[in-house]
């Protein structure tokens, strides 16, 4: 893709969506209707989880004018929207194919991102690009350089904290794909970020890195004035809702992180646990070669235990892989939540200094100067985005929950229900009469003796 | 050596016994019923031996542990504990038990009893007494043998050995195990009174035996191998279970943590607290569940422990094989000689060396009469060696035919019991995972309420 203004695309395709009636054309407050396209049943199942998928205002607002006007009537079209189903959405992005590359000077993972909408912001109705880690990264940035003024979700780990890890075993990057996925159907669902310009381009650029070069950034009139946002402004008083929102998230991240330990060491535990079993049912099978009658018995316990243990091992990979890093991810999306509601803090905080200075200079004029009032707008367009991001956050981070501690009880049952099987079916053989299968004959010597013959009966 | 009378041609099935699987049910020896059949045969049967004390059926029971204080031996004040042994006669007609005999026995005495009975029946399989020391135990369980679940152990197992012997076809019969049960003062004194002591085989014989027997009965040979190796198998698989039994602890316990934690967080949050909350609970009921889970175990483990020392009285048994079959082989060894040596004097050549023979040499033959009055000697010791040899061979077939009716015997009863076991542990094990998808299933009811 060609330098450029990014204000308006240039087709890449042999026709643009622009040359046709847009199916979703009319008024704002039209709810979107599916288009053209009827998403793949592949692209319905990968959406994000949750019943409560925030459904998209048709059209939406390109990202270079936004408004404080905008905002609020984006928030009542979220409002309004809300409990609509997911046949209205109109785009899909799927991670997926991780593929690894070896070049001369480094290797690393690529993944496929596959971009499916009706917007008109797409010249395309489809997408498939090829991105890595480094790319997710920019992308974040620069949504958080675009849009100060809202939660970025955030993404998984860069680098592997806990040494031994390999990051090209398929564990790594699977658990990786996850996260990347989830980051980005979060962005999806967002009303604003989506329309993103940066966020377009990255699921659209052939060649990302000639876009990244281009350096230039496109911000949202809030975002650029956000941005020269000084520090040094003590804040009067804080919003109680505001005040809440910082408190309940600090106690959140703590609760969060004592449930990251709590499940690590369970993890740990169990690993200990199946190293022990891995020894205790061999043993059986050990003292099984020495009997006769008690052979089959024995041996019996030993391939159940074995079974326990392939469960086990099961149940702490899929706590590993699934478990903890949502966790995780939750606490470095608060922690990036606390660094926005600090910018917040110091909106306000100008604001209310550049207000008192006017107070004090006692002037006639009643009027409120003019950059006092784009304080006074900034400030009130940053409280509206982040109060309806964090609505849409509580309600997600309750889904995201519920389901994770579900899937937490239902790898427990699934555990035990594998191991119920196992024990449950070598009843009938500890039960089993053998007299049958041994002749009365050979009882009175030694049993050892007894195995070849009657073994081949059984 | 002396022995209590054995009943080799006894082909009774031996007493059906509950074996430690069942500690609270009321444990019966059967025995009574062996002679009540021996009776209804008549008596002319010659079935009953004079030496059968129970006229009816018994019921023993260990019922309870008490911590005394007293001196021992030498003056000094030491801590002990003592068992209440009740032997109650069943009633035949309406199954009502009736308290016959009651006394007090700390573990010594036991051990006394087990001793005594090893050196009278040494072709008996002897049941072994529960471990002196707890050994195998995983970290939470005590090790200390004052400690009140050590000793309810120990009391199962104490009263599981008496009905192993109560309901052994010979050892049910001996008298002294009589008094064991009846007779609370002076027992001690009259079981050393038997000499049992004196009579038992020195250590060193039966370790010189065991090395220099040459022909010992090729199924006492594979048993002594079968036994080395049950008790080793065993004893890895208890040092291995308490090791799965501390690990399968720390797993439950660190779940209770989630409580605490749900418990905190469901304060914060508006909807999602109710849920988290109550699954907080059935974490700690998780977390708790695993007590009870272990302490059953430990009762599977003490079924093992059973059969690991019975392998240890199987060995006895092969040791005293060894023993007397490296008896006859001397004998037999110093008989040939005896002979040889005779034959030589009577014919006058000296195939073997002898110092008599270079004596002879040196100094010149002995006189007619002397070598006559040799040959007289050797020819009595030679009568007298074969007469011993003749009754050691005897002993020793014997021995060898009733210890290896004992030994199919005991086989039978190690099928049996460890089967049981393996049954009861897959029970345990079935529960246990029954109550785990009850637990997880009440949490994901309660997060899907969140």
């Amino acid at each position: 893709m060609s330098g450029g203004p990014p204000k308006a695309l240039p087709s890449t395709g042999p026709h643009s969506l622009r040359d046709m009636p847009h199916p979703l054309a009319g008024s704002s407050s039209e709810e979107a209707v599916g288009g053209d396209s009827t998403p793949s049943p592949d692209l319905l199942m990968a959406r994000s989880f949750g019943d409560k998928d925030l459904i998209l205002p048709n059209g939406g607002t390109p990202v270079g004018t936004s408004s404080p006007a905008s905002s609020s009537s984006l928030l009542n079209r979220l409002q309004l929207d809300d409990d609509l189903d997911g046949e209205t959405r109109d785009l899909f992005v799927t991670v997926d194919d991780p593929k690894k590359h070896v070049c001369t000077m480094e290797t690393y993972i690529t993944y496929r991102i596959t971009t499916k909408s009706t917007r008109v912001e797409f010249d395309l109705p489809e997408y498939s690009v090829r991105r890595r880690y480094q790319d997710f990264d920019w992308l974040r940035n620069k949504l958080e350089e675009s849009q100060p003024t809202h939660l970025i979700p955030p993404l998984p780990e860069k680098f592997v904290v806990k040494g031994v890890v390999d990051r090209f075993s398929e564990e790594f990057v699977e658990t990786r794909r996850k996260a990347l996925d989830k980051f980005l159907k979060r962005i999806t669902d967002h009303p604003v970020l989506s329309f993103n310009e940066h966020f377009n381009v990255f699921l659209t650029a052939k060649d990302l890195n000639a876009y990244k070069k281009q350096g230039m950034a496109l911000l949202t009139r809030v975002g650029e004035s956000v941005k020269h946002v000084t520090g040094g402004y003590k804040l009067r008083s804080r919003p109680l809702e505001f005040a809440a929102i910082g408190e309940y998230l600090d106690m959140f991240a703590l609760k969060l992180g004592t449930i990251d330990r709590i499940a690590q060491r369970i993890i740990k535990e169990e690993i200990e646990y199946l190293v022990e079993l891995r020894e205790y049912g061999p043993v059986y099978s050990t003292w099984s070669a020495l009997e006769g009658e008690l052979a089959e018995p024995l041996e019996g316990v030993s391939a159940c235990i074995g079974n326990c243990s392939t469960a086990l091992e099961e149940l702490t990979d899929d706590m590993t892989e699934d478990f903890l890093p949502v966790l995780r991810e939750y606490i470095l999306y608060s922690d990036s939540m606390k660094s926005v509601l600090k910018k917040r803090d110091q909106v306000q905080a100008e604001y209310e200094a550049k207000l008192e200075a006017v107070a004090l200079r006692k002037e006639d004029r009643p009027k409120v100067p003019a950059d006092v009032e784009k304080c006074q707008d900034r400030m009130e367009c940053f409280n509206a985005d982040l109060k309806a991001d964090m609505e849409r956050w509580q309600n997600n981070k309750r889904q995201d929950f519920r389901q994770l501690l579900m899937g937490m009880a239902d790898k427990n049952i699934q555990y035990y229900e594998k191991c119920l099987m196992a024990w449950e079916s070598i009843i009938p053989l500890l039960q089993e009469k053998q007299e049958a299968k041994w002749q009365v004959a050979f009882t009175s010597k030694f049993e050892e003796n007894v195995i070849p013959w009657a073994r081949l009966t059984d | 050596m002396e022995q209590a009378p054995p009943d080799p041609e006894r082909r009774l099935q031996p007493a059906p016994l509950e074996p430690l699987g069942h500690p609270d049910a009321g444990l019966e020896a059967v025995v009574g019923e062996e002679v009540e059949a021996a009776r209804d045969e008549g008596s002319g049967d010659g079935t009953m031996t004079e030496n059968n004390f129970w006229l009816k059926k018994i019921e023993i029971s260990v019922s309870e542990a008490e911590k005394r204080t007293g001196r021992n031996a030498m003056n000094m004040q030491e801590t002990y504990t003592a068992y209440l042994i009740e032997t109650r006669s069943v009633e035949h007609i309406d199954g009502q038990s009736v308290l016959t005999d009651s006394l007090w026995r700390r573990y010594s005495e036991f051990e006394l009893l087990r001793n005594y009975l090893l050196v009278y029946y040494p072709h008996v399989v002897v049941p072994p007494l529960p471990e002196k020391r707890a050994e195998f135990v995983w970290h939470k369980l005590s090790a200390d043998n004052m400690d009140p679940d050590f000793v309810e152990r120990r009391r199962i197992g104490l009263e599981n050995f008496l009905l192993r012997v109560a309901s052994h076809p010979i050892l049910c019969r001996d008298k002294i195990f009589y008094l064991f049960l009846t007779q609370e003062g002076n027992w001690k004194e009259t079981v050393n009174e038997t000499g049992f002591q004196l009579k038992a085989d020195s250590r060193l014989k039966a370790l010189n035996a065991t090395f220099r027997v040459k022909n010992p009965d090729k199924r006492f040979t594979e048993l002594k191998h079968y036994s080395d190796e049950l008790q080793s198998v065993i004893s890895h698989l208890l040092r291995v279970r308490a090791r799965v039994a501390d690990r399968l602890y720390g797993v439950y316990k660190v779940h209770g943590n989630y409580g605490r934690v749900f418990s905190e967080w469901s304060a914060i949050e508006k909807e999602m607290g109710d849920g988290l909350q109550s699954a907080g609970h059935h974490m700690d009921v998780y977390a708790s569940s695993i007590d009870d889970i272990l302490e059953d175990e430990e009762h599977y483990a003490d079924q093992l422990k059973e059969y690991l020392f019975y392998a240890e009285a199987l060995r006895a048994v092969c040791r005293k094989h060894e023993l007397m079959q490296y008896d006859l082989e001397m004998a037999a060894q110093d008989l040939a000689s005896k002979k040889q040596q005779c034959e030589e004097l009577a014919t006058g050549t000296v195939r073997t060396f002898s110092l008599k023979g270079m004596t002879t040499k040196l100094f010149g033959q002995e006189t007619p009469e002397q070598r006559e009055a040799r040959i007289k000697v050797l020819e009595e010791q030679i009568n007298e060696g074969e007469q011993q040899l003749k009754s050691k061979n005897l002993e020793g077939r014997e021995f060898v035919k009733n210890a290896w009716a004992d030994i199919e015997r005991f086989k039978e009863q190690k099928n049996r019991d460890l089967k049981e076991a393996l049954i009861s542990y897959a029970v345990m094990q079935i529960s246990m995972c029954k109550k785990g998808i009850q637990v997880w299933t009440n949490a994901k009811e309660c997060f899907s309420k969140m």
